[in-house]
């Protein structure tokens, strides 16, 4: 159960399936929007509130 | 009664208000046709969704400034004050544009209906569907309109589309039935209980907003 | 009794204070376990028998689908709150869910595109769920444009609490009437509800999945509530201590 699936980290880049195809692309390309658009929406609001924040003061 | 009269002729009295959407109506039904091949046998499955999203378009551009003139004019704020109930006045409101631009629209929807399928059991049972579609769509686009008062009615329309979509699907699932002649009166019945509980809850809802705007 | 209790610990400045209090335990401790249970996901599990390795976009599209559709809940909640008891507090949540629940329906609808594209075969299907989170989608925008459109905050939050409780009840309508229309006419072959029976080493990083996801996201509820309390209260005199 704790294996790891891939051999190596060309492996889990590429995400080779059993039938052959390449699932990579979509897998790492999800991963990155949902981090970024979390991440940014943080700073975006981080930077909000310190603005107003300032103008407050 | 009183009340129905005056609004009435209000509306009358405004040809851009009533007339103006109908004639919408009869350029967007005359202009679909020239979009597609006039010998082409599918323009029977095209024309009923042309037909809905046209009705909807047109009570959309309808209701546009339903209170946003006598919301102006001060004359809502005195329909407030002296009659009790806010929310029967915009009934009668409502009903008075579904006469005067709904119930038009429901013929001449019938009647293209019988234009290009030439049944006329088609356009008869069309009449009662269109009838009921249209004071459906008065009611969800005014609670949009009054939302968005003074602000324009693309907001009102972006607000309130969503809420008519399952109305949508079911006008869908009608010309099925209309078109295999079969549960007809099931979703006449359907209809009309959204009819019926829209047409009791909305204008409560309606008042409120208004009343909100008034404060 | 409600109503006293509501309004005693429903003040913005007793809010502000006990959600700065517990921001970095929560935030911490859902990023720790969304990053452990997408680990799991991406590197340990197995890969599935029908989708191959595509299937492990689960881990990131399911919690923001779910986060979606429990934060319109959550608003319409809130909502019920402000027009029934005046919370002031509850309008200002209305307010900063309303971005928060746009930026997880896109991530749920982008995500779930690209999936369909390995899946399916295609990146848009006419299907109940995927036209229902789009509907959502519309809505949160339009919500926040409806209040954004008035200068009047106190009558765009009456104005948006109203929208928020009839699009509430409209919305598993919506959801009904699309699955209605989509079976009879056999559109989408593919359901998204009927998955194969999952295996439980599968399913635990789901689980963390989804629980690390809503704490982030509820963190995220936090921020954008505390710039709108600052915003809206910025001339109360506490607000200038607390800053």
């Amino acid at each position: 159960m704790f294996n790891f699936k891939f051999n190596s980290i060309s492996d889990a880049i590429f995400m080779q399936s059993s039938n052959g195809q390449y699932h990579g692309l979509y897998v790492w390309s999800v991963v990155l929007i949902v981090l970024l658009s979390i991440s940014i929406t943080f700073l975006v609001y981080k930077v909000q509130i310190k603005n107003i924040g300032k103008k407050i003061k | 009664m009183k009340l129905l009269k005056f609004e009435l002729l209000k509306l009358r009295k405004k040809s851009r208000g009533w007339l103006g959407p109908i004639l919408v109506f009869v350029l967007i039904m005359t202009a679909f046709p020239l979009t597609v091949e006039i010998l082409n046998k599918d323009i029977d499955q095209s024309f009923f969704s042309v037909l809905w999203i046209a009705t909807l378009l047109v009570m959309m551009l309808a209701t546009e400034d339903i209170f946003l003139e006598d919301f102006n004019d001060g004359t809502l704020e005195q329909m407030a004050i002296k009659h009790n109930s806010l929310s029967g006045v915009i009934t009668i409101k409502i009903f008075v544009y579904w006469l005067l631009i709904g119930l038009p629209i429901s013929l001449l929807g019938a009647l293209y209906g019988f234009g290009i399928t030439t049944s006329a059991d088609l356009a008869i049972q069309l009449i009662p569907i269109l009838m009921i579609t249209t004071y459906i769509f008065l009611n969800v686009f005014s609670f949009g309109n009054a939302l968005s008062l003074t602000k324009g009615s693309i907001l009102g329309i972006l607000i309130t589309m969503p809420l008519v979509l399952p109305l949508l699907v079911v006008l869908g699932k009608v010309v099925i039935a209309i078109n295999l002649g079969m549960n007809f009166l099931g979703f006449l019945f359907l209809l009309l209980g959204i009819l019926s509980i829209i047409i009791f809850v909305l204008p409560i809802i309606i008042s409120f907003v208004i009343k909100a705007h008034l404060e | 009794m409600i109503k006293k209790f509501i309004h005693q610990f429903a003040s913005p400045k007793t809010y502000l204070f006990q959600v700065d209090r517990a921001y970095p335990y929560i935030f911490y401790t859902s990023l720790s376990i969304y990053l452990v249970a997408l680990f799991w996901g991406l590197f340990l599990t197995s890969e599935d028998f029908v989708q191959g390795n595509s299937y492990r976009i689960i881990y990131l599209h399911v919690p923001a689908s779910f986060i979606s559709q429990s934060l319109y809940l959550a608003m319409a909640f809130a909502s019920a709150i402000f027009l029934i008891w005046k919370v002031k507090l509850s309008a200002y949540l209305v307010r900063s869910i309303a971005p928060i629940g746009a930026i997880t329906t896109f991530i749920a609808l982008v995500s779930g595109a690209i999936w369909g594209i390995p899946t399916w075969g295609t990146w848009w299907a006419w299907d109940a769920r995927i036209i229902s989170t789009l509907i959502l989608f519309i809505m949160y925008l339009g919500l926040i444009s409806l209040h954004d459109s008035f200068t009047d905050n106190e009558k765009a939050d009456k104005f948006l609490a109203i929208l928020v409780i009839v699009g509430s009840v409209n919305i598993p309508i919506i959801k009904m009437s699309v699955e209605w229309w989509s079976t009879l006419h056999q559109t989408a072959s593919i359901t998204v509800t009927e998955k194969p029976a999952i295996d439980p080493s599968m399913l635990y990083p789901l689980f963390g999945s989804i629980i690390g996801f809503t704490g982030i996201v509820f963190c995220l509820v936090i921020l954008s509530s505390k710039l709108q309390i600052l915003k809206r209260e910025k001339n109360k005199s506490w607000v200038k201590d607390y800053v």
